[in-house]
Protein backbone atom coordinates (compact mmCIF):
# COMPACT_ATOMS: atom_id res chain seq x y z
CA UNK A 1 0.00 0.00 0.00
CA UNK A 2 1.21 3.20 -0.74
CA UNK A 3 1.57 5.71 1.53
CA UNK A 4 2.34 9.13 2.12
CA UNK A 5 3.19 10.41 5.80
CA UNK A 6 2.75 13.98 6.89
CA UNK A 7 3.16 15.76 10.13
CA UNK A 8 3.59 19.44 11.15
CA UNK A 9 2.46 19.62 14.49
CA UNK A 10 5.87 20.67 15.59
CA UNK A 11 8.39 22.98 14.63
CA UNK A 12 9.45 20.09 12.95
CA UNK A 13 7.95 19.14 9.63
CA UNK A 14 8.22 15.86 8.04
CA UNK A 15 6.72 13.91 5.22
CA UNK A 16 7.71 9.96 4.37
CA UNK A 17 6.20 7.90 1.51
CA UNK A 18 6.23 4.32 2.55
CA UNK A 19 4.95 0.95 1.03
CA UNK A 20 3.75 -0.51 3.58
CA UNK A 21 6.57 -0.32 5.86
CA UNK A 22 9.18 0.37 3.70
CA UNK A 23 9.76 4.01 3.56
CA UNK A 24 11.07 4.73 -0.08
CA UNK A 25 11.41 8.75 0.80
CA UNK A 26 11.30 11.21 3.65
CA UNK A 27 12.46 14.61 3.96
CA UNK A 28 12.24 16.62 7.12
CA UNK A 29 12.96 20.49 8.24
CA UNK A 30 13.06 22.26 11.61
CA UNK A 31 11.00 25.59 11.44
CA UNK A 32 8.57 26.78 13.87
CA UNK A 33 7.03 28.73 10.78
CA UNK A 34 7.74 27.18 7.77
CA UNK A 35 5.43 24.35 7.39
CA UNK A 36 3.03 25.87 4.80
CA UNK A 37 6.61 26.69 2.57
CA UNK A 38 7.93 22.95 2.54
CA UNK A 39 5.74 20.33 3.00
CA UNK A 40 4.20 20.23 -0.81
CA UNK A 41 7.68 21.18 -2.15
CA UNK A 42 9.18 18.33 -0.06
CA UNK A 43 6.47 15.59 -0.92
CA UNK A 44 7.49 16.84 -4.41
CA UNK A 45 10.60 16.09 -4.06
CA UNK A 46 9.95 12.79 -2.13
CA UNK A 47 7.70 11.67 -5.31
CA UNK A 48 10.45 12.58 -7.90
CA UNK A 49 13.29 10.58 -5.67
CA UNK A 50 11.21 7.27 -5.12
CA UNK A 51 9.73 7.65 -8.93
CA UNK A 52 5.98 7.57 -7.52
CA UNK A 53 3.03 9.84 -9.34
CA UNK A 54 0.89 11.68 -6.99
CA UNK A 55 -1.89 9.30 -8.54
CA UNK A 56 -0.65 6.22 -7.21
CA UNK A 57 -1.27 7.30 -3.98
CA UNK A 58 -3.92 5.17 -1.88
CA UNK A 59 -3.59 6.50 1.51
CA UNK A 60 -2.62 9.75 3.45
CA UNK A 61 -1.60 9.37 7.07
CA UNK A 62 -1.74 13.00 8.79
CA UNK A 63 -0.59 14.04 11.71
CA UNK A 64 -3.54 15.74 13.75
CA UNK A 65 -1.75 16.66 16.68
CA UNK A 66 -1.67 17.43 19.74
CA UNK A 67 0.98 20.15 19.51
CA UNK A 68 0.66 23.60 16.95
CA UNK A 69 -2.48 24.56 15.78
CA UNK A 70 -1.54 26.66 12.91
CA UNK A 71 1.08 23.97 12.18
CA UNK A 72 -1.34 21.15 12.65
CA UNK A 73 -3.78 22.71 10.32
CA UNK A 74 -1.36 22.94 7.50
CA UNK A 75 -0.74 19.29 7.48
CA UNK A 76 -5.00 18.42 7.68
CA UNK A 77 -5.01 20.63 4.46
CA UNK A 78 -2.91 19.17 2.59
CA UNK A 79 -3.73 15.70 3.64
CA UNK A 80 -7.58 16.13 2.84
CA UNK A 81 -6.21 18.29 -0.46
CA UNK A 82 -4.63 15.14 -1.57
CA UNK A 83 -7.56 13.34 -0.97
CA UNK A 84 -10.16 15.55 -2.19
CA UNK A 85 -8.01 15.52 -5.47
CA UNK A 86 -7.06 11.60 -5.88
CA UNK A 87 -9.53 10.06 -4.07
CA UNK A 88 -7.10 8.47 -1.38
CA UNK A 89 -8.25 7.33 2.24
CA UNK A 90 -7.06 10.04 4.60
CA UNK A 91 -6.39 8.89 8.34
CA UNK A 92 -5.35 10.55 11.38
CA UNK A 93 -2.68 9.69 13.22
CA UNK A 94 -1.39 11.02 16.88
CA UNK A 95 1.79 13.36 17.46
CA UNK A 96 2.58 11.33 20.76
CA UNK A 97 1.57 7.82 19.46
CA UNK A 98 4.75 8.67 16.91
CA UNK A 99 6.83 9.71 19.50
CA UNK A 100 6.39 6.61 21.85
CA UNK A 101 6.89 4.80 18.65
CA UNK A 102 10.31 6.04 18.04
CA UNK A 103 11.61 5.95 22.07
CA UNK A 104 14.18 3.33 22.41
CA UNK A 105 13.67 1.28 25.45
CA UNK A 106 12.67 -1.96 26.45
CA UNK A 107 11.15 -2.09 29.60
CA UNK A 108 10.61 2.09 30.96
CA UNK A 109 7.03 3.16 30.83
CA UNK A 110 7.06 6.05 28.14
CA UNK A 111 5.59 9.50 28.29
CA UNK A 112 6.14 11.62 24.94
CA UNK A 113 5.88 15.30 25.87
CA UNK A 114 4.25 17.92 22.96
CA UNK A 115 4.59 21.80 23.46
CA UNK A 116 0.88 23.08 22.84
CA UNK A 117 2.39 26.92 24.01
CA UNK A 118 0.69 29.22 26.40
CA UNK A 119 2.67 27.38 28.95
CA UNK A 120 1.19 24.02 28.58
CA UNK A 121 2.28 20.52 27.08
CA UNK A 122 0.19 17.36 25.67
CA UNK A 123 1.20 14.06 27.37
CA UNK A 124 0.34 10.51 26.74
CA UNK A 125 1.48 7.21 28.59
CA UNK A 126 2.65 3.90 26.89
CA UNK A 127 4.12 0.86 27.86
CA UNK A 128 6.67 -0.88 25.46
CA UNK A 129 5.57 -3.94 24.09
CA UNK A 130 7.59 -6.36 21.57
CA UNK A 131 7.50 -4.61 18.14
CA UNK A 132 5.59 -1.63 19.27
CA UNK A 133 3.83 0.33 21.88
CA UNK A 134 0.32 0.66 23.55
CA UNK A 135 -1.04 3.62 25.13
CA UNK A 136 -2.39 3.08 28.99
CA UNK A 137 -2.62 6.57 29.67
CA UNK A 138 -5.01 9.17 28.00
CA UNK A 139 -3.54 12.11 25.87
CA UNK A 140 -4.04 15.18 28.44
CA UNK A 141 -2.73 18.82 28.23
CA UNK A 142 -0.61 19.35 31.80
CA UNK A 143 1.70 21.85 33.06
CA UNK A 144 5.47 20.92 33.59
CA UNK A 145 5.02 21.79 36.88
CA UNK A 146 1.62 18.93 37.31
CA UNK A 147 4.32 17.10 34.89
CA UNK A 148 6.67 16.99 37.32
CA UNK A 149 4.35 15.87 40.40
CA UNK A 150 2.73 13.30 38.97
CA UNK A 151 6.36 11.80 37.85
CA UNK A 152 7.61 11.96 41.34
CA UNK A 153 4.64 9.76 42.51
CA UNK A 154 5.40 6.84 39.85
CA UNK A 155 6.74 3.83 40.81
CA UNK A 156 7.78 2.89 37.24
CA UNK A 157 10.55 4.21 35.42
CA UNK A 158 9.93 6.10 33.16
CA UNK A 159 11.50 7.83 29.68
CA UNK A 160 10.28 10.89 28.65
CA UNK A 161 10.91 11.89 25.14
CA UNK A 162 9.32 14.71 22.62
CA UNK A 163 10.36 18.26 23.46
CA UNK A 164 11.66 18.22 26.40
CA UNK A 165 12.92 21.87 26.19
CA UNK A 166 9.53 23.08 26.43
CA UNK A 167 9.24 21.93 29.57
CA UNK A 168 11.80 24.72 30.94
CA UNK A 169 15.26 24.64 32.01
CA UNK A 170 15.99 22.49 34.92
CA UNK A 171 12.31 20.90 35.04
CA UNK A 172 13.34 17.80 35.68
CA UNK A 173 16.07 18.37 38.61
CA UNK A 174 15.82 15.60 41.10
CA UNK A 175 13.33 13.27 39.94
CA UNK A 176 14.26 9.64 40.44
CA UNK A 177 13.63 6.94 37.97
CA UNK A 178 13.37 9.03 35.34
CA UNK A 179 15.18 9.25 32.26
CA UNK A 180 15.14 10.96 28.85
CA UNK A 181 15.39 10.51 25.32
CA UNK A 182 14.79 11.13 21.97
CA UNK A 183 13.70 11.29 19.82
CA UNK A 184 12.92 15.39 20.31
CA UNK A 185 10.00 15.78 16.93
CA UNK A 186 7.83 12.70 15.76
CA UNK A 187 8.87 11.79 12.33
CA UNK A 188 6.53 10.89 9.20
CA UNK A 189 8.11 7.35 9.06
CA UNK A 190 7.08 6.47 12.63
CA UNK A 191 4.18 8.18 11.52
CA UNK A 192 3.38 6.25 8.71
CA UNK A 193 3.90 3.13 11.02
CA UNK A 194 1.54 4.14 13.55
CA UNK A 195 -1.68 4.86 10.95
CA UNK A 196 -0.58 1.33 9.08
CA UNK A 197 -2.73 -0.84 11.14
CA UNK A 198 -5.82 1.70 10.85
CA UNK A 199 -5.13 1.68 6.34
CA UNK A 200 -4.40 -2.03 6.47
CA UNK A 201 -7.77 -2.99 8.07
CA UNK A 202 -9.38 -0.83 6.02
CA UNK A 203 -11.06 1.06 9.00
CA UNK A 204 -9.84 5.32 7.91
CA UNK A 205 -12.79 7.24 8.78
CA UNK A 206 -14.46 9.57 6.65
CA UNK A 207 -12.25 12.21 5.60
CA UNK A 208 -14.41 14.84 7.16
CA UNK A 209 -13.67 13.34 10.82
CA UNK A 210 -9.95 14.18 10.13
CA UNK A 211 -9.88 16.89 12.22
CA UNK A 212 -6.96 19.01 14.12
CA UNK A 213 -7.21 17.58 17.82
CA UNK A 214 -7.11 20.97 19.65
CA UNK A 215 -7.39 20.09 23.53
CA UNK A 216 -8.54 23.38 23.67
CA UNK A 217 -11.35 25.88 22.72
CA UNK A 218 -10.34 28.35 20.75
CA UNK A 219 -9.70 31.39 23.96
CA UNK A 220 -12.19 34.20 23.05
CA UNK A 221 -12.71 36.66 25.91
CA UNK A 222 -16.05 38.26 25.19
CA UNK A 223 -16.58 41.69 26.97
CA UNK A 224 -20.30 41.34 26.69
CA UNK A 225 -19.88 44.92 28.16
CA UNK A 226 -18.54 46.62 25.39
CA UNK A 227 -21.07 44.87 22.98
CA UNK A 228 -23.95 46.47 24.30
CA UNK A 229 -25.68 49.99 23.69
CA UNK A 230 -25.66 52.20 26.59
CA UNK A 231 -27.89 54.57 24.37
CA UNK A 232 -30.26 51.88 22.71
CA UNK A 233 -31.68 48.53 23.72
CA UNK A 234 -29.94 45.46 21.78
CA UNK A 235 -31.95 44.60 18.30
CA UNK A 236 -32.04 41.13 17.14
CA UNK A 237 -30.49 40.50 13.98
CA UNK A 238 -31.63 37.02 12.51
CA UNK B 1 -9.44 30.54 -24.24
CA UNK B 2 -8.69 28.75 -20.60
CA UNK B 3 -9.89 26.33 -19.29
CA UNK B 4 -11.67 26.33 -15.84
CA UNK B 5 -9.58 27.44 -12.65
CA UNK B 6 -10.82 25.94 -9.36
CA UNK B 7 -10.43 28.91 -7.02
CA UNK B 8 -10.34 29.09 -3.13
CA UNK B 9 -10.07 32.22 -0.66
CA UNK B 10 -9.72 31.83 2.96
CA UNK B 11 -8.60 34.95 3.81
CA UNK B 12 -10.75 36.27 6.65
CA UNK B 13 -13.85 34.70 8.00
CA UNK B 14 -15.95 33.72 4.42
CA UNK B 15 -14.93 30.01 3.38
CA UNK B 16 -14.88 30.74 -0.96
CA UNK B 17 -14.60 27.76 -3.35
CA UNK B 18 -15.12 29.10 -6.97
CA UNK B 19 -15.00 27.29 -10.36
CA UNK B 20 -14.14 30.10 -12.91
CA UNK B 21 -13.83 29.55 -16.97
CA UNK B 22 -12.43 32.71 -18.33
CA UNK B 23 -14.85 35.18 -17.45
CA UNK B 24 -17.42 32.86 -16.69
CA UNK B 25 -18.80 32.15 -13.04
CA UNK B 26 -19.89 28.44 -13.02
CA UNK B 27 -19.69 27.92 -9.47
CA UNK B 28 -19.33 30.55 -6.95
CA UNK B 29 -19.93 28.78 -3.26
CA UNK B 30 -19.71 30.24 0.08
CA UNK B 31 -19.81 29.06 3.88
CA UNK B 32 -19.93 31.98 5.73
CA UNK B 33 -19.12 32.54 9.21
CA UNK B 34 -20.66 35.36 10.40
CA UNK B 35 -23.53 33.91 12.85
CA UNK B 36 -20.25 32.05 14.28
CA UNK B 37 -18.27 34.97 15.30
CA UNK B 38 -21.45 37.44 15.81
CA UNK B 39 -21.69 36.57 19.09
CA UNK B 40 -18.21 37.61 19.48
CA UNK B 41 -19.14 41.27 17.69
CA UNK B 42 -16.28 40.33 15.47
CA UNK B 43 -13.99 38.12 13.96
CA UNK B 44 -11.81 35.83 15.80
CA UNK B 45 -8.93 34.85 14.19
CA UNK B 46 -8.65 31.19 15.68
CA UNK B 47 -12.29 30.52 15.08
CA UNK B 48 -12.01 31.60 11.54
CA UNK B 49 -9.12 28.81 10.96
CA UNK B 50 -10.78 26.37 13.01
CA UNK B 51 -13.73 26.58 10.52
CA UNK B 52 -12.57 27.01 7.24
CA UNK B 53 -10.63 23.18 7.91
CA UNK B 54 -14.20 22.02 8.52
CA UNK B 55 -15.91 23.37 5.97
CA UNK B 56 -13.23 23.49 2.57
CA UNK B 57 -13.44 19.68 1.56
CA UNK B 58 -17.18 20.06 1.56
CA UNK B 59 -17.31 22.83 -0.15
CA UNK B 60 -14.93 22.19 -2.69
CA UNK B 61 -17.09 19.43 -3.69
CA UNK B 62 -20.18 21.56 -3.70
CA UNK B 63 -17.95 24.06 -6.12
CA UNK B 64 -17.48 20.99 -8.80
CA UNK B 65 -20.80 19.71 -8.78
CA UNK B 66 -22.69 22.93 -9.03
CA UNK B 67 -20.13 23.69 -11.91
CA UNK B 68 -21.16 20.41 -13.69
CA UNK B 69 -17.04 20.22 -13.76
CA UNK B 70 -14.86 17.10 -12.86
CA UNK B 71 -11.48 17.47 -11.40
CA UNK B 72 -10.16 15.78 -14.82
CA UNK B 73 -11.59 19.22 -16.57
CA UNK B 74 -9.59 21.74 -14.68
CA UNK B 75 -6.62 23.28 -15.81
CA UNK B 76 -5.34 25.37 -12.82
CA UNK B 77 -5.65 25.86 -9.50
CA UNK B 78 -5.66 28.89 -7.44
CA UNK B 79 -5.74 30.43 -3.68
CA UNK B 80 -5.48 33.82 -1.90
CA UNK B 81 -2.20 34.37 -1.02
CA UNK B 82 -2.23 37.24 1.07
CA UNK B 83 -3.52 39.50 2.49
CA UNK B 84 -5.43 38.28 5.78
CA UNK B 85 -5.11 36.10 8.66
CA UNK B 86 -2.78 34.22 8.28
CA UNK B 87 -4.22 31.02 9.91
CA UNK B 88 -7.16 31.30 7.60
CA UNK B 89 -5.15 31.86 5.05
CA UNK B 90 -3.11 28.74 5.39
CA UNK B 91 -5.98 26.37 5.23
CA UNK B 92 -6.88 27.39 1.48
CA UNK B 93 -3.65 27.78 0.88
CA UNK B 94 -2.26 24.62 1.79
CA UNK B 95 -5.34 22.43 0.61
CA UNK B 96 -5.50 24.50 -3.08
CA UNK B 97 -1.40 23.94 -3.57
CA UNK B 98 -1.97 20.20 -2.32
CA UNK B 99 -5.05 19.51 -4.77
CA UNK B 100 -3.08 20.67 -7.33
CA UNK B 101 0.16 19.16 -7.10
CA UNK B 102 -1.51 15.78 -6.59
CA UNK B 103 -3.21 16.62 -9.74
CA UNK B 104 -0.10 18.11 -11.72
CA UNK B 105 -1.95 21.21 -12.51
CA UNK B 106 -0.54 24.72 -12.14
CA UNK B 107 -0.62 26.60 -9.13
CA UNK B 108 -1.15 30.27 -8.21
CA UNK B 109 -1.01 32.35 -5.41
CA UNK B 110 -3.75 35.48 -5.77
CA UNK B 111 -3.25 38.98 -3.82
CA UNK B 112 -6.82 39.28 -2.42
CA UNK B 113 -6.68 42.97 -3.30
CA UNK B 114 -6.54 42.28 -6.79
CA UNK B 115 -9.11 39.37 -6.66
CA UNK B 116 -11.10 42.35 -5.74
CA UNK B 117 -10.18 44.34 -8.84
CA UNK B 118 -10.89 42.28 -11.13
CA UNK B 119 -14.75 41.00 -9.72
CA UNK B 120 -16.26 43.34 -12.05
CA UNK B 121 -14.58 42.28 -14.76
CA UNK B 122 -16.86 38.50 -14.13
CA UNK B 123 -19.88 40.51 -14.84
CA UNK B 124 -19.46 43.43 -16.86
CA UNK B 125 -17.43 42.85 -20.23
CA UNK B 126 -16.51 46.43 -20.53
CA UNK B 127 -14.35 46.86 -17.56
CA UNK B 128 -11.06 47.37 -18.23
CA UNK B 129 -8.52 49.96 -16.98
CA UNK B 130 -6.87 52.81 -16.99
CA UNK B 131 -9.50 53.18 -13.51
CA UNK B 132 -9.56 53.45 -9.70
CA UNK B 133 -11.19 51.43 -7.69
CA UNK B 134 -12.75 51.86 -4.30
CA UNK B 135 -11.97 48.43 -2.40
CA UNK B 136 -13.51 48.85 1.09
CA UNK B 137 -14.67 45.56 3.54
CA UNK B 138 -13.58 45.10 7.28
CA UNK B 139 -10.22 44.49 6.55
CA UNK B 140 -8.81 47.14 3.92
CA UNK B 141 -10.14 50.36 2.85
CA UNK B 142 -7.90 51.20 -0.12
CA UNK B 143 -8.32 53.70 -3.55
CA UNK B 144 -6.39 52.15 -6.03
CA UNK B 145 -5.72 53.12 -9.50
CA UNK B 146 -5.49 50.49 -12.06
CA UNK B 147 -2.92 51.74 -14.57
CA UNK B 148 -3.34 48.56 -16.24
CA UNK B 149 -4.17 44.79 -15.76
CA UNK B 150 -1.63 43.82 -13.45
CA UNK B 151 0.11 47.42 -12.65
CA UNK B 152 -1.45 49.18 -9.68
CA UNK B 153 -0.98 52.16 -6.98
CA UNK B 154 -2.14 52.61 -3.85
CA UNK B 155 -3.56 56.15 -3.92
CA UNK B 156 -4.54 56.10 -0.71
CA UNK B 157 -5.98 53.84 2.33
CA UNK B 158 -6.84 53.92 5.71
CA UNK B 159 -4.84 55.66 8.57
CA UNK B 160 -6.98 53.97 10.99
CA UNK B 161 -10.20 51.76 10.83
CA UNK B 162 -11.43 49.36 7.67
CA UNK B 163 -14.46 50.75 6.41
CA UNK B 164 -15.72 48.12 7.67
CA UNK B 165 -14.72 48.07 10.69
CA UNK B 166 -16.29 51.46 11.55
CA UNK B 167 -19.63 50.11 10.59
CA UNK B 168 -19.26 47.31 12.80
CA UNK B 169 -17.87 49.85 15.69
CA UNK B 170 -20.70 52.08 15.21
CA UNK B 171 -23.36 49.36 15.10
CA UNK B 172 -22.29 48.03 18.42
CA UNK B 173 -22.67 52.52 20.20
CA UNK B 174 -26.25 51.63 18.85
CA UNK B 175 -26.77 48.16 20.36
CA UNK B 176 -27.10 46.73 16.25
CA UNK B 177 -25.13 43.71 16.69
CA UNK B 178 -22.47 42.01 14.71
CA UNK B 179 -21.44 42.53 11.08
CA UNK B 180 -22.42 46.71 11.33
CA UNK B 181 -22.19 47.03 8.00
CA UNK B 182 -25.44 45.16 7.06
CA UNK B 183 -27.49 46.00 10.74
CA UNK B 184 -26.92 49.82 9.74
CA UNK B 185 -28.51 49.46 5.99
CA UNK B 186 -31.32 48.17 7.53
CA UNK B 187 -31.71 50.39 10.01
CA UNK B 188 -31.35 53.40 8.17
CA UNK B 189 -34.24 52.31 5.57
CA UNK B 190 -36.71 53.90 7.76
CA UNK B 191 -34.25 56.67 9.14
CA UNK B 192 -33.39 60.48 8.25
CA UNK B 193 -29.83 61.02 7.12
CA UNK B 194 -30.06 64.69 7.41
CA UNK B 195 -31.12 64.18 10.86
CA UNK B 196 -28.06 64.08 12.32
CA UNK B 197 -24.95 65.67 10.85
CA UNK B 198 -21.64 63.46 11.61
CA UNK B 199 -18.15 65.17 10.59
CA UNK B 200 -17.16 63.58 7.45
CA UNK B 201 -13.32 62.59 8.36
CA UNK B 202 -11.91 64.65 5.21
CA UNK B 203 -8.47 63.91 6.85
CA UNK B 204 -5.62 66.11 5.03
CA UNK B 205 -4.21 63.56 3.15
CA UNK B 206 -6.52 63.72 -0.10
CA UNK B 207 -6.62 59.77 -0.70
CA UNK B 208 -6.76 58.50 2.78
CA UNK B 209 -9.16 57.94 4.99
CA UNK B 210 -9.81 57.84 8.91
CA UNK B 211 -13.09 56.56 10.24
CA UNK B 212 -11.76 56.47 13.94
CA UNK B 213 -12.86 60.01 14.89
CA UNK B 214 -16.88 59.42 13.68
CA UNK B 215 -17.35 56.88 16.33
CA UNK B 216 -15.68 58.76 19.04
CA UNK B 217 -18.23 61.97 18.37
CA UNK B 218 -20.87 59.64 17.18
CA UNK B 219 -20.72 58.73 21.12
CA UNK B 220 -20.41 62.27 22.34
CA UNK B 221 -23.39 63.19 20.37
CA UNK B 222 -25.23 60.48 21.67
CA UNK B 223 -24.35 60.88 25.62
CA UNK B 224 -25.22 64.77 25.28
CA UNK B 225 -28.33 63.55 23.69
CA UNK B 226 -29.19 61.14 25.83
CA UNK B 227 -28.28 63.72 29.13
CA UNK B 228 -30.74 66.42 27.32
CA UNK B 229 -33.29 62.98 26.82
CA UNK B 230 -33.14 64.04 22.96
CA UNK B 231 -32.18 60.57 22.39
CA UNK B 232 -33.21 60.55 18.04
CA UNK B 233 -34.59 57.27 16.97
CA UNK B 234 -32.19 54.56 16.19
CA UNK B 235 -33.00 54.63 12.48
CA UNK B 236 -32.30 58.49 12.44
CA UNK B 237 -28.81 58.24 13.66
CA UNK B 238 -28.10 54.84 11.84
CA UNK B 239 -29.30 56.73 8.35
CA UNK B 240 -27.00 59.78 9.65
CA UNK B 241 -23.93 57.42 10.43
CA UNK B 242 -24.19 55.31 7.49
CA UNK B 243 -24.46 58.79 5.42
CA UNK B 244 -20.98 60.26 6.67
CA UNK B 245 -19.19 57.35 5.73
CA UNK B 246 -20.55 56.85 2.58
CA UNK B 247 -20.06 60.63 1.78
CA UNK B 248 -16.33 60.03 2.57
CA UNK B 249 -16.45 56.82 0.42
CA UNK B 250 -17.83 58.43 -2.67
CA UNK B 251 -16.06 62.16 -2.73
CA UNK B 252 -12.52 60.16 -2.19
CA UNK B 253 -13.34 58.18 -4.99
CA UNK B 254 -14.31 61.12 -7.02
CA UNK B 255 -11.29 62.95 -6.89
CA UNK B 256 -9.09 59.81 -7.13
CA UNK B 257 -10.95 59.54 -10.86
CA UNK B 258 -10.63 63.28 -11.10
CA UNK B 259 -6.90 63.22 -10.00
CA UNK B 260 -5.89 60.16 -12.20
CA UNK B 261 -7.96 61.59 -15.31
CA UNK B 262 -9.07 58.28 -15.43
CA UNK B 263 -13.17 57.57 -17.28
CA UNK B 264 -13.83 54.57 -15.05
CA UNK B 265 -14.51 53.26 -11.74
CA UNK B 266 -14.45 50.02 -10.18
CA UNK B 267 -15.36 48.74 -6.70
CA UNK B 268 -15.39 45.93 -4.37
CA UNK B 269 -15.41 44.58 -0.84
CA UNK B 270 -18.13 43.57 1.36
CA UNK B 271 -18.66 47.65 2.12
CA UNK B 272 -20.32 47.82 -1.44
CA UNK B 273 -22.79 45.83 -0.80
CA UNK B 274 -24.29 48.68 1.03
CA UNK B 275 -27.00 49.87 -0.78
CA UNK B 276 -26.95 53.52 -0.22
CA UNK B 277 -23.28 53.66 -1.20
CA UNK B 278 -24.40 51.92 -4.35
CA UNK B 279 -26.76 54.27 -4.76
CA UNK B 280 -24.59 57.48 -4.52
CA UNK B 281 -21.49 56.33 -6.16
CA UNK B 282 -23.87 55.35 -9.21
CA UNK B 283 -25.48 59.11 -8.92
CA UNK B 284 -22.66 60.78 -8.74
CA UNK B 285 -20.63 58.59 -11.41
CA UNK B 286 -23.54 59.53 -13.68
CA UNK B 287 -23.60 63.00 -12.79
CA UNK B 288 -19.68 63.33 -13.97
CA UNK B 289 -20.17 61.17 -16.77
CA UNK B 290 -18.08 58.50 -15.48
CA UNK B 291 -18.57 54.62 -16.16
CA UNK B 292 -19.11 52.96 -13.21
CA UNK B 293 -18.85 49.01 -12.73
CA UNK B 294 -19.93 47.78 -8.68
CA UNK B 295 -20.58 43.94 -9.04
CA UNK B 296 -23.57 42.37 -7.47
CA UNK B 297 -23.30 41.89 -3.91
CA UNK B 298 -22.48 38.35 -4.01
CA UNK B 299 -18.96 39.42 -5.89
CA UNK B 300 -18.37 42.34 -3.57
CA UNK B 301 -17.93 40.14 -0.78
CA UNK B 302 -14.99 37.61 -0.22
CA UNK B 303 -15.32 34.87 -2.30
CA UNK B 304 -13.62 31.97 -4.71
CA UNK B 305 -14.97 33.67 -7.78
CA UNK B 306 -12.76 36.82 -7.72
CA UNK B 307 -9.79 34.49 -7.19
CA UNK B 308 -10.54 32.55 -9.68
CA UNK B 309 -10.82 35.60 -11.96
CA UNK B 310 -7.36 37.17 -11.07
CA UNK B 311 -6.01 33.84 -11.94
CA UNK B 312 -7.47 33.83 -14.93
CA UNK B 313 -5.24 36.42 -15.89
CA UNK B 314 -1.97 35.49 -13.99
CA UNK B 315 -2.05 32.37 -16.28
CA UNK B 316 -2.71 33.80 -19.47
CA UNK B 317 0.50 35.30 -18.52
CA UNK B 318 2.39 32.44 -17.97
CA UNK B 319 2.69 32.78 -14.06
CA UNK B 320 2.69 29.82 -11.78
CA UNK B 321 3.45 29.68 -8.26
CA UNK B 322 6.00 27.24 -6.94
CA UNK B 323 5.10 24.48 -4.35
CA UNK B 324 7.33 25.79 -2.05
CA UNK B 325 5.70 29.26 -1.45
CA UNK B 326 4.01 30.19 1.30
CA UNK B 327 1.07 32.85 2.58
CA UNK B 328 1.72 36.76 2.84
CA UNK B 329 0.02 38.02 5.22
CA UNK B 330 1.09 41.50 4.80
CA UNK B 331 0.69 41.46 1.11
CA UNK B 332 0.49 44.76 -0.46
CA UNK B 333 -0.88 45.30 -4.40
CA UNK B 334 1.92 46.04 -6.34
CA UNK B 335 4.65 44.54 -4.43
CA UNK B 336 4.29 41.07 -6.28
ZN1 LIG C 1 -11.73 41.48 0.75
Amino acid sequence: MKIVAITTSTPASSVALADGLTVVASAENVNARGHADFVVAALDFCMRTAKWSPDEIESVVVDVGPGLYTGIRVGVSVAQGIGASVGAQVAAASSLDALALRAATGRRRIFPVVDVRRGEVAIAGYSPLPGGVVRDHPVELTTPERLVAMLSTHRQETLLVGDIPALGKGALAGLRGVRVGRPRYPTAEALAEAGLGVLERGEAPHPDSVRPQYLRDADVNINWRRLRSRFYPPVDNG
Amino acid sequence: MSGPILAFETSCDETGVAVVSGRRVLSNVLSSQVELHARFGGVVPEVAARSHVEAIRGLTHRALMEAGIHLNDLQAVAATQGPGLVGALLVGHSFAKALAWSRRLPFLGIDHMEGHLFSPRLEYPDFRPPAVALLASGGHTQLVHMRDWGDYRILGETIDDAAGEAFDKLARVMGLGFPGGPAIDRASESGDPASVRFPRALSRRRHHFSFSGLKTSVSTFLEKAARRGELPSREDVAASVQEAIVDVLVEKTLNAAEDTGVRVIGAGGGVLANRRLRTRLAEQADRRGLELYVPSPRLCVDNGAMIGAAAVYRLERGEVTSWGAGVDPGLRLGSV
